[in-house]
C-alpha cells in the first residue's frame, strides 16, 4: 500500500525547486555552485500604469484633442509634467501621476507606463545548480538533513539553528528568547504564544519552528518579518519526537528555513509546480545520500507519524498490518495498523498515518 | 478498445482532487456489474506530479483483489486476452484546476447574471467580474488591471441585447484588449463574447489580434429569453482543451484509454438524466448531489431538462477555510450536537486542508466536519435553485429520487448521518427517495454510458446504488408537537402500522432495504406533502433502505432553537433518530 509520506531524514539527497513566480531570466547555469545568498534568477513584474481621459479631464471631444495634447506616444515624461492642456478662461491640464513613457494614445486618452524594478530569487539552499529551468528557475540539490512541515508563513531565512525548548512537548518560551539568538533559526517544541512571538520580534531571530501552533495566532504570524514554520498541525500539539531529536542533532548548524507554501484555500491543483511544503533544509559536506522512495510501501517496521487528533504529530514504528477493519470511536470501520509510539501501542487507521521517509 | 458489441469489461478510473478510484465493470450473465474496486490517493501534486502514478497504485491494488492482471508493459491491456486486460478503458477527473473565468458585462441582474449561469456548469472559478458600477471615475484602468494581473483563462465577456447597447460593450472590450496586450503571449486570456450580436465584428476586430476570440449566440438576446447551452458548451470545450489535458500524466492516461476524457461532472449529470427518463414521471425531477473535497456539483433532471452546476472551490476540504472566512464560525457551530470553541474549529478545518484524505477518529471532528458538508451544500443548493427550469428561486421543486454521491457525504460512518446532512443541507420537499452512491459508481457509469450504454443502464438497474430509504418532508407551518401527517404503512404481508408524524420531529419507521410498503398519507391541511397541494394525500408505494422511512417533521425552512444548549439538545436527539 502506498501512503503519503514526510520527510525527516538525516541525511538525504535534497532537491529544492526555486521558481521565480513569473517567467523572467535564469542566472545561473548547471553544475554551478552556489551560496544560499546567490541569485539564482530574476524577473520584471509588470509595469505600471495609468489610463488618462485627457479628453474628460479638458472637457474636449476625443477627435479635437490632437492638438490639445503636449506629449505623443513615445515620450518620456517627469512625475507631474503636463499631458495636455488648454489655455483661455477656465484653461485645464492633466498631469503625469508619475514618471514614465506614453505607450499609447486614442479616442481621448494617454496610455502612461512605467517600467518596474526587476525582483530577485537567491538560491536560499548551498549547493549545485542540479538543473536548469529556463526562464523559470533551477533545481539545487545538496546533501544534508531535511524535514518537511506542514504550514509556513510564506517568508524563508538561512540561518543557524538554535534549540530553545527542552523537549518536544513544551512551548516556547518568551524568556529563553535573548539578544543573542538574533538572525538564528529558533527550535521552540510544541508551539508558541503571543508574547514569545513578541519576544522573537524583538530580538529580530532569523526564524521559529514549531509542533503546532493556535489558530488564533496564525493571522499574526502572517505578519512577522520572519519564517515560521509548523511541522505537525494546528492547534496544541506536540513537535514530533523524531523530528525534535533530529533537530537538536543539528543544534549549531547553518540551515535552509523556507516557509512557503501552497494557498490552502485554492485546492490541491494549486500545489502542482514550484510550491510544495514548508521545509528545513540543513546541508552537510557529505558527497552522496540516497534519494527518497516516493513510493515506499507500507511494511511492518515502516516509520510513521499519525496525522489525526487523538495521536496528531506522534511519531512511531509499525508493529502489526492486521487484516480487515477496525471500528473507530465515530462509528466507521476502517482498515487500521498497530503503531507503537513512544508511550502506547494503538490502532490508528491507514488514512491517518504518513510514511516517515 | 474493442469493438462496442464485444466490449465485456471495462475499467473506469475516477480522477478526483484527493482519491482515485477504479471500478471494473464486467458482463455477468445477461448483465453488467461492479464487480471490484480500488482506491489510492491522486498523485496530481507533489512529490508525484503525475495523475497517473495514483492510477498505477490503484491498479496494483485492484490485481491483488481480482488476481487478474490489468497493466503490464508500462500501459493498460486492451484488449481482454483470458486474466490479462479489459475491453476498454475510461477516464473520468475532477482532479484539474478549475478553469479561472472573469466576467465582464454591463447588468449584475441580466446578462453578467446569465454568464455566472453558464460558467457554473463546468469547473470553473469566477476570478473577477468587471462591470461599471456607479461612481467609479475611471472605470478602464481598473478593468485592464484586473485582466493583466489575474491572467484569467477565459473574458467572457456579455452585455446588450441583440441590437441593444453598444458603447459601454465596446469600452469593456476595450479595457480586456489592453490589460491583455500587457501579458505575454503565452498567458493572455482567451476572449469568449456572448454578448450583442451586432458588436461581434467590432469585437473580433479590436480583440482578434490579441487574444483568441470565440463568439457564441447571446446569453441574453432580448430581456427575458436566456441562451446559455452555447455558452455552455464552449466554456466546457474550453476546460478541457486548456485544463483537463494539461494535467500532468493525463497523457499517459490518454494513451492507454484511447477515448476521449471526461469530466466527472459530465458524466454524473448524464446518469441524473439517465435516471429521470427511467423513471419516466414528467411531474417530478431527479437531483444528484456530488460532494467532494474540492467542489460540490448538483445535477438537477427536470421535464428532462437537466441543470448542471458545479461549485468549483466550494468543496467540504477545500472550499471550508474560505467559507469560513466569508461567514463565520457560528454558522459551523450550530450544527455541533456537542459544545466547540472556534480554535478547536479552525483546528479541524487547518489540518483536514493540509491533509484532505485523512478520516475523523474523535466524534467532535467528525461533527465538525459534517457540520461543513452540510453548510457548504445548503450554499451550493441556494447558488442552483435559480438555474432550475421555471423554478422560482425559493421553491424547492420535489425531486424522486435523490442520488448522493462524493467521499465527503458517502464515507460517513453512518448511513443515518449521511440521510441528516443531506435532509440538513438541502432540505427536500414531499416524497423522495434517497440512494446511496456507497462505491461512487454513478459518474463512473455516466462515462461508460458514452462507449457502452446497454452497460451503464444495465448496471444501474442492477441495484448498483443503494437505497437509503424513503424521506416524506411536508411543507407547511404548526406549533411544536402537533400531527401534521397521519399515516398506515402496509407492508407486503399486509401487516399495517398506522403512526403519526408531529412537527418538529424527524420520525423513522422501519423498513429494510428491498422490502416495499404501501403509505396511505393523510396530511393536515395546512401541509404540502407533494400530492396535489396543502392537505391532499394519497396511497404511494415506497421502498425501504438502509435507514427506513423517514418524515422529516420538522419544518421548511428548517430553523434550529436559538438557545445553544436545548439546540445542542435537539441535533443530538436527531443524531439519535437516524441511528447515531
Amino acid at each position: 500500500m502506498i501512503l503519503p509520506f514526510s520527510i525527516v531524514n538525516p541525511l538525504t539527497r535534497i532537491e529544492v525547486l526555486r521558481q521565480l513566480p513569473q517567467p523572467g531570466k535564469v542566472l545561473v547555469r548547471e553544475n554551478d555552485l552556489i551560496e544560499s545568498f546567490q541569485l539564482v534568477g530574476e524577473y520584471t513584474p509588470p509595469p505600471q500604469f495609468a489610463i488618462i481621459n485627457a479628453s474628460r479631464e479638458l472637457a474636449i471631444p476625443p477627435k479635437k484633442i490632437a492638438r490639445y495634447l503636449d506629449v505623443a506616444v513615445g515620450d518620456t515624461v517627469e512625475e507631474g509634467a503636463v499631458l495636455a492642456s488648454r489655455g483661455g478662461v477656465g484653461g485645464r491640464s492633466c498631469r503625469a501621476p508619475f514618471s514614465g513613457t506614453v505607450t499609447g494614445s486614442g479616442r481621448g486618452r494617454l496610455l502612461l507606463e512605467a517600467p518596474s524594478r526587476p525582483v530577485q530569487l537567491s538560491a536560499l539552499l548551498p549547493g549545485t545548480v542540479a538543473r536548469v529551468l529556463p526562464g523559470e528557475g533551477a533545481i539545487i540539490q545538496a546533501f544534508g538533513a531535511f524535514i518537511q512541515g506542514v504550514w509556513g508563513n510564506g517568508k524563508e531565512v538561512f540561518g543557524v539553528l538554535r534549540v530553545a525548548a527542552r523537549n518536544a512537548r513544551q512551548s516556547l518560551r518568551a524568556k529563553k528568547l535573548d539578544a543573542s539568538l538574533q538572525g538564528a533559526i529558533i527550535v521552540g517544541g510544541a508551539g508558541l504564544d503571543e508574547e514569545a512571538l513578541a519576544q522573537a520580534v524583538e530580538v529580530q531571530v532569523g526564524g521559529i519552528i514549531v509542533g503546532g501552533v493556535s489558530p488564533q495566532l496564525m493571522p499574526r504570524l502572517l505578519t512577522v518579518p520572519f519564517p515560521v514554520v509548523v511541522i505537525d498541525g494546528i492547534g496544541k500539539v506536540s513537535m514530533s519526537e523524531v523530528v525534535f531529536k533530529l533537530l537538536r542533532s543539528l543544534e549549531g548548524r547553518e540551515a535552509a528555513l523556507s516557509g512557503q507554501m501552497p494557498d490552502l484555500r485554492r485546492p490541491a491543483w494549486s500545489r502542482l509546480g514550484n510550491v510544495e511544503r514548508p521545509y528545513l533544509a540543513v546541508p552537510m559536506p557529505a558527497q552522496s545520500a540516497a534519494s527518497i522512495d516516493r513510493n515506499a510501501p507500507l511494511t511492518l517496521g515502516s516509520r510513521v507519524r499519525a496525522l489525526r487528533q487523538p495521536y496528531m504529530g506522534m511519531s512511531g514504528v509499525v508493529v502489526e498490518i492486521p487484516r480487515g477493519l477496525a471500528l473507530l470511536e465515530t462509528g466507521a470501520r476502517r482498515p487500521c495498523v498497530k503503531v507503537q509510539f513512544e508511550s502506547e501501542t494503538v490502532l490508528v487507521p491507514h488514512a491517518n498515518l504518513e510514511l516517515l521517509l | 478498445m474493442a469493438d462496442e458489441q464485444t466490449i465485456e469489461s471495462i475499467l473506469v478510473a475516477d480522477c478526483g482532487t484527493v482519491n482515485t478510484n477504479l471500478l471494473l465493470l464486467e458482463r455477468v450473465a445477461d448483465s453488467y456489474r461492479f464487480v471490484a474496486q480500488a482506491e489510492a490517493l491522486t498523485t496530481v501534486g507533489p512529490p508525484w506530479n503525475d495523475v497517473s502514478e495514483g492510477v498505477v497504485h490503484a491498479l496494483r491494488d485492484l490485481e491483488r483483489i481480482t488476481g487478474r492482471k490489468f497493466h503490464s508493459g508500462g500501459r493498460v491491456v486492451i484488449p481482454r486476452e483470458g486474466l490479462m486486460g479489459v475491453d476498454a478503458f475510461v477516464v473520468i477527473l475532477s482532479a484539474p484546476e478549475p478553469l479561472r473565468v472573469l466576467l465582464a458585462g454591463l447588468v449584475p441582474e441580466m446578462s453578467l447574471e446569465s454568464a455566472r449561469r453558464a460558467a457554473a456548469a463546468v469547473y470553473a472559478s469566477i476570478e473577477a467580474v468587471l462591470c461599471r458600477e456607479g461612481g467609479l471615475r475611471s472605470p478602464e484602468e481598473t478593468w485592464a488591471r484586473t485582466v493583466r494581473d489575474l491572467a484569467p483563462d477565459v473574458v467572457l465577456l456579455v452585455g446588450g441585447v441583440d441590437g441593444g447597447a453598444s458603447r459601454p460593450v465596446m469600452e469593456l472590450a476595450d479595457a480586456i484588449a489592453l490589460g491583455a496586450s500587457m501579458l505575454d503571449a503565452e498567458r493572455r486570456p482567451r476572449l469568449v463574447y456572448a454578448g450583442n450580436a451586432k458588436l461581434r465584428p467590432m469585437v473580433t476586430k479590436l480583440l482578434g489580434e490579441i487574444v483568441t476570440v470565440d463568439v457564441v449566440d447571446n446569453v441574453r438576446p432580448t430581456v427575458d429569453v436566456e441562451r446559455l447551452a452555447p455558452t455552455q458548451q464552449l466554456l466546457e470545450q474550453i476546460y478541457v482543451e486548456r485544463q483537463l489535458y494539461k494535467l500532468p500524466g493525463v497523457d499517459t492516461l490518454s494513451a492507454w484509454s484511447r477515448l476521449p476524457l471526461l469530466p466527472t461532472a459530465t458524466a454524473f449529470g448524464r446518469v441524473v438524466e439517465y435516471l429521470w427518463h427511467r423513471e419516466g414521471r414528467q411531474d417530478r425531477g431527479v437531483l444528484g448531489i456530488d460532494v467532494g473535497a474540492a467542489s460540490i456539483t448538483i445535477a438537477a433532471c427536470l421535464q428532462g431538462d437537466l441543470a448542471l452546476s458545479v461549485h468549483s472551490q466550494k468543496g467540504s476540504v477545500y472550499g471550508a477555510l474560505s467559507w469560513v472566512e466569508e461567514h463565520g464560525l457560528e454558522a459551523l457551530q450550530q450544527w455541533l450536537p456537542e459544545e466547540a470553541d472556534a480554535d478547536q474549529i479552525s483546528a479541524v478545518l487547518y489540518n483536514r486542508a493540509f491533509k484532505p484524505w485523512t478520516v475523523p477518529q474523535q466524534l467532535l471532528e467528525l461533527w465538525v466536519e459534517q457540520a461543513v458538508v452540510r453548510e457548504m451544500l445548503r450554499g451550493a443548493v441556494r447558488a442552483a435553485l435559480p438555474t432550475w427550469n421555471g423554478n422560482s428561486a425559493d421553491a424547492m421543486p420535489n425531486f424522486d429520487p435523490i442520488l448522493i454521491s462524493g467521499g465527503s457525504l458517502v464515507h460517513m460512518p453512518r448511513p443515518g448521518q449521511v440521510l441528516l446532512t443531506l435532509l440538513d443541507g438541502l432540505e427536500p420537499t414531499g416524497i423522495s427517495t434517497v440512494m446511496l452512491d456507497a462505491n461512487r459508481v454513478a459518474p463512473a457509469l455516466g462515462a461508460v454510458a458514452g462507449i457502452k450504454p446497454l452497460a451503464a443502464a444495465s448496471a444501474l438497474d442492477a441495484g448498483t446504488l443503494a437505497s437509503l430509504g424513503t424521506v416524506i418532508s411536508p411543507v407547511g407551518k404548526a406549533r411544536p408537537g402537533e400531527t401534521i401527517l397521519q399515516m398506515r404503512i402496509v407492508y407486503e404481508d399486509s401487516s399495517a402500522l398506522s403512526v403519526e408524524a408531529r412537527y418538529g420531529e424527524l420520525e423513522i419507521w422501519p423498513l429494510l432495504p428491498g422490502q416495499r410498503a404501501t403509505l396511505e398519507l393523510k396530511p393536515n391541511r395546512r401541509f404540502d406533502i407533494g400530492l396535489g397541494g396543502p392537505g391532499r394525500g394519497g396511497k404511494v408505494q415506497v421502498v425501504g433502505g438502509l435507514v427506513g422511512l423517514v418524515v422529516d417533521a420538522r419544518g421548511r425552512p428548517l430553523v434550529l432553537p436559538e438557545d445553544p444548549e436545548s439546540r445542542r439538545h435537539r441535533l443530538q436527539r436527531w443524531v439519535w433518530d437516524v441511528g447515531g
